[in-house]
């Protein structure tokens, strides 16, 4: 055997995959563990051979990423080993994300909690940029939650690196809610400003509870956003009548963000209306939102391990068909082709034990439950 | 410039990469892993021979380090071409170079012939720089390759690079030493215009030393430097005594780079590569060559591995539920589907 096969094997046995914990199209996702230690990961394990063209782009942003961007906030990469015509992710294992937390009625928010949310998505963020690398799908279910409580930037599939000013780079990026306007109307110069835009929404998201700007397609995600925003006029942004796919969609007025968020600081909205700002060039960058007066106004940011989580992170028991049954891949990519590859799948709602906190969302699997008999 | 400036207070980005972490080597260390490399391998060929026929490796002569060198640096230079067929950016030519350098630091030629790898190695480059073709694009536009040819290598050639496919490269640091010049007090607003040739003469310099050695013992920008310091000398003295106030030992560092782009950048000789390469027919190890004796018997013995595997595990699963296992009881299963198991 060669040497570098020989390697291989030697990282392949530091891990155990347990058990199945969601399947797609293009992935696997075990629950696993290091053998020395029993330390609990996640094992993604792309099916290769079935892709014509060999490593699929999305694997490939992923582990070109990962294998860089070392952070407290986001996800760690912790292996990379192949087995037969396999790639396997050996991920940080995380139990939930923000989308579920947001969505959990039961859980009251403080703004410190919010305030302590948007600090590390802000951290984790302003080290992506600072590194060269545009994340390009930021949503609440891409912000994952540790057992610490310390949130990671998750899902490099979109990822790409910018360098050059004037180098082309798809538009059909992010997810809808979360696109920046300047995208909707297929602008191929871009720069960390989308990713903003999508944290700008995410913190919207977190002070109202339901997605802020829900459009249902590209067209009507421009009105809602301009009902929200007020339709930009040529001083707010100067040049957006002649991106490519500009469009009017309707003359509608600003609305000051107090109507709507009626219990926010006002250095919260202050930031907030920054993170929205049309003009991309104008928009705060990461770096300049960290500095900025809401993070250092009282109240101060709860610390991570006392933050809200989830009612099902909490919980010890669940039945076991509900990790086998009904696992679905979600496709963020309006058009690209395939969609990345999510860590951990969504799973469609079936079960009772949703049915019992009468919810109508789909939720995330979750993975903290013991094996039974382990 | 890492051993110029003063002690940082901050990691610098560079220094938190897998290239820095991983690729970077003394001239000496560099020479050892090569050696060391062939070594074993000649090692391991021998045994093989020895095994299917006796007394068969006793007149064969082997490469050496050095001569596989020469191959690796001859194939590099085919590279270029094809990229400029493929009208391929800066950018994924010089991935792939590096891309296949570092494949060479964990492999030897006697076990993987450099016409492949450099295919592997470019449409790899392809991907991770975000410039992705179809395999059909690919293939058909290079002479008598096939699909295969390219994608059997890939998984290997992804391992040997440790999946690090971030490569931070000395053309990207060129041009922002380029840009900096123009910040310097008295520049006058037409020096783009007026140097354009010098630049272009810069970037030639860069793209020469990916022949060399010089990307695994330096950094990108001593090297863009070093490239531009052969174009523009006055200039860059100017702009190296701006920035940095212990100019000397960048200044002994990019004269080490310039002696190196100097004397070893060009693409060996057609006559002793040819040479080179009809030894490596001779002694390549034949496990890897598709046919061979060596080869089927090594591939009998795979697939009666991965059988036994098959057989292991369907005793397994049989014993109980078809459905997978059943609660409270261990799940050490590996409930892989059957047509991807695990085995080596």
């Amino acid at each position: 055997m060669d040497a570098v096969e020989r390697a291989n094997v030697e990282r392949q046995k530091r891990w155990v995959k347990d058990q199945k914990v969601g399947e797609g199209t293009y992935a696997v996702v075990y629950r696993g563990r290091e053998a020395s230690t029993g330390r609990k990961v996640a094992i993604k394990k792309i099916k290769v051979g079935q892709f014509k063209d060999g490593l699929d782009m999305s694997a490939v942003r992923e582990v070109k990423y990962l294998r860089e961007l070392k952070h407290q906030n986001v996800i760690e990469l912790l292996d990379v080993f192949s087995s037969k015509t396999n790639l396997n992710l050996v991920l940080e294992f995380l139990d939930s994300d923000l989308e579920m937390i947001i969505k959990d009625r039961s859980l009251v928010f403080l703004p410190a909690d919010i305030k302590s949310w948007m600090a590390m998505t802000f951290r984790g963020l302003e080290f992506c940029h600072r590194n060269f690398v545009l994340h390009r799908d930021l949503k609440p279910n891409n912000l994952l939650i540790a057992s610490d409580g310390q949130l990671k930037i998750a899902d490099f599939g979109l990822a790409r690196d910018f360098a050059d000013p004037g180098y082309k780079m798809t538009c059909q990026v992010i997810t809808r809610w979360y696109r920046p306007p300047e995208l909707l109307f297929g602008c191929r110069y871009y720069g960390t400003a989308v990713d903003i835009w999508s944290v700008g929404c995410i913190f919207a998201e977190l002070m109202l509870r339901t997605p802020y700007l829900a459009g249902e397609s590209d067209m009507d995600q421009l009105k809602t956003i301009f009902r929200a925003l007020g339709t930009p006029t040529e001083q707010d942004w100067p040049g957006h009548t002649k991106l490519p796919d500009y469009i009017t969609v309707g003359q509608f007025p600003k609305t000051p963000l107090r109507d709507l968020f009626t219990a926010a600081s006002p250095d919260a909205l202050n930031l907030l209306s920054k993170c929205l700002i049309y003009e991309p060039r104008r928009r705060i960058s990461a770096k300049d939102a960290l500095h900025h007066q809401y993070f250092f106004a009282q109240p101060h940011p709860s610390y991570p391990s006392k933050l809200p989580k989830c009612a099902t992170q909490l919980a010890t028991a669940q039945p076991l068909e509900e990790v086998d049954a009904n696992v679905d891949m979600e496709s963020t990519v309006a058009g690209g082709k395939g969609g990345p590859i999510k860590a951990r799948p969504k799973r469609k709602l079936n079960s009772p034990y949703d049915d019992s906190k009468s919810r109508s969302i789909a939720r995330r699997l979750d993975f903290t439950q013991p094996i039974p008999g382990s | 410039m890492s051993s110029a400036s003063p002690p940082a207070t901050k990691k610098s980005v560079y220094e938190g990469s897998t290239q820095f972490k991983n690729w970077r080597y003394s001239p000496e260390k560099l020479a050892h892993v090569r050696s060391t490399l062939n070594q074993a391998a000649v090692a391991v060929i021998k045994r093989t021979f020895e095994a299917y026929e006796p007394g068969s490796s006793a007149n064969v002569l082997f490469l050496t380090a050095d001569e596989e060198h020469l191959l690796v640096k001859h194939y590099i230079a085919t590279i270029t071409q094809l990229c400029s067929l493929f009208r391929f950016p800066e950018e994924v030519e010089a991935t792939a170079i590096s891309y296949f350098k570092r494949f060479y630091l964990k492999n030897t030629v006697m076990d993987w012939h450099p016409k492949n790898v450099m295919l592997t190695t470019l449409f790899l480059a392809t991907k991770t720089t975000n410039n992705p073709i179809s395999l059909e694009t690919y293939t058909t536009h290079i002479k008598s390759t096939t699909a295969s040819d390219v994608l059997d290598l890939e998984f290997l050639v992804a391992q040997s690079l440790g999946f690090e496919f971030s490569v931070w490269h000395a053309h990207r640091a060129l041009w922002g030493v380029w840009l900096d010049f123009q910040s310097l007090p008295d520049t006058a607003a037409d020096w783009p215009q007026a140097h354009r040739d010098a630049y272009e003469t810069a970037l030639g310099y860069v793209r020469a030393s990916r022949l060399t050695d010089v990307e695994f013992i330096f950094t990108p920008s001593q090297i863009a430097l070093a490239a531009v310091s052969l174009t523009l000398p006055e200039e860059s003295y100017k702009w190296l005594k701006s920035k940095y106030p212990s100019y000397n030992a960048v200044e002994t560092t990019v004269n080490k780079i310039k002696t190196i782009i100097q004397s070893l950048s060009r693409p060996p000789d057609v006559e002793s590569v040819r040479e080179v390469d009809r030894r490596l027919r001779l002694c390549k190890n034949p496990e890897k060559i598709v046919g061979s004796k060596a080869y089927l018997a090594r591939k009998a013995e795979q697939e009666k591995k991965a059988e036994e595997k098959r057989n292991r595990k369907a005793v397994e699963a049989g014993e109980d539920d078809p459905f997978g296992f059943e609660l409270g009881r261990s799940t050490i299963v590996d409930d892989d589907d059957d047509d991807d198991d695990d085995d080596n």
